[in-house]
């Protein structure tokens, strides 16, 4: 009866932060699907602000790991789900979780400001590329790039002083 | 694994998160002048000449029309994308796509647009509208 041995309470503590984490991270998912768009292209990336805050407090692979998830789950609720919107979505999401995973690994004094930058960055990139590569094969699609790419910096940056400011006040209640 | 949270001591204000470290700002700098380098670069090729919409289905250049001055008739087609057919309409507003087959409807709801640089794109159905030049050079010429 070894297998129904309670594991021990920090696992199960880990695991049912990153629970959470994910929850609201496909709440948010759904909710940005519903909100009034700027365009197809952009988002304010709240979900991915979820990403950013399990990387900060659990690591890589928790922050890998929700960030696939999420974006599976996610396109579920919403429907698109298999759909060329949700390849975009998994490559712009996965880019941007590589990219600040590789941030917070190599680059000194970055706070999760300038790592949600990048991550805004990344991911916008990754769904042009992304496009350019298996739907539209025409460069002209990067014409569009730049003020998107603008737009990213702004929100990039509010996400990530949202998941300081949010990092910030958990550790000092001792959550 | 580096913790950042122990480099800087965590902001417990929302003002103070937003101001970022020096390397954040860095970074930032880097980012807005490669940004806006490119969108000059790009600009400069693509904004001479008369507007034009271009009309793409994947990799294959469909069509390319002059965008119409005011009082010219506008003009109308319909392009064969994966899942069907788009109606496309062009005006003196610039290039819209009055219906699609897709779900989203993002391109329906994107409206006109007639200013270089700008995109319209059915990625469900593979169709591209591109616009490069100005509606003004017409005159810019005649003032030459």
């Amino acid at each position: 009866m070894t297998s129904l041995a309670r594991p021990p309470l920090k696992e199960l503590e880990t695991k049912a932060r990153w629970l959470a984490l994910l929850m609201l991270a496909i709440g948010l998912h759904v909710f940005e699907a519903s909100l009034p768009s700027l365009g197809p292209w952009f988002k304010p990336g709240l979900a991915n602000l979820v990403t950013l805050i399990a990387l900060a407090m659990m690591g890589t692979q928790a922050a890998i790991s929700l960030s696939i998830a999420r974006i599976l789950v996610g396109s579920f609720f919403i429907g698109t789900l298999f759909t060329p919107t949700f390849i975009i979505a998994m490559a712009g999401g996965l880019s941007a979780t590589l990219v600040m995973v590789a941030a917070w690994r190599c680059i000194p004094g970055l706070s999760l400001v300038g790592i949600s930058l990048l991550g805004a960055l990344a991911h916008m990139l990754a769904q042009f590329v992304t496009v350019e590569a298996l739907f539209i094969q025409q460069s002209a699609l990067y014409y569009a790039l730049p003020p998107l790419l603008i737009l990213s910096c702004i929100s990039g940056w509010i996400n990530g002083a949202l998941a300081e400011y949010i990092c910030g006040r958990l550790a000092h209640e001792k959550i | 694994m580096p913790s950042l949270t122990m480099q800087s001591p965590p902001r417990q204000n929302m003002l103070d998160a937003l101001k970022g470290t020096w390397p954040d700002r860095l970074l930032l700098l880097i980012a807005l002048i490669s940004i806006v380098g490119t969108w000059f670069v790009i600009q400069a090729n693509i904004a001479a000449g008369p507007a034009i919409a271009e009309i793409y289905h994947g990799g294959t250049l469909l069509a390319s029309y002059p965008l119409p001055q005011e009082g010219e008739a506008p003009i109308t087609l319909q392009v064969k994308g994966d899942l069907g057919l788009s109606d496309i309409i062009i005006d003196e507003h610039g290039a819209r796509i009055a219906s699609a087959p897709c779900a989203s409807q993002h391109c329906v709801l994107s409206g006109p647009h007639a200013h270089a640089g700008d995109i319209i794109a059915c990625v469900p159905n593979k169709i591209l509208i591109t616009l490069r030049g100005s509606a003004e050079s017409r005159f810019d010429a005649i003032v030459e």
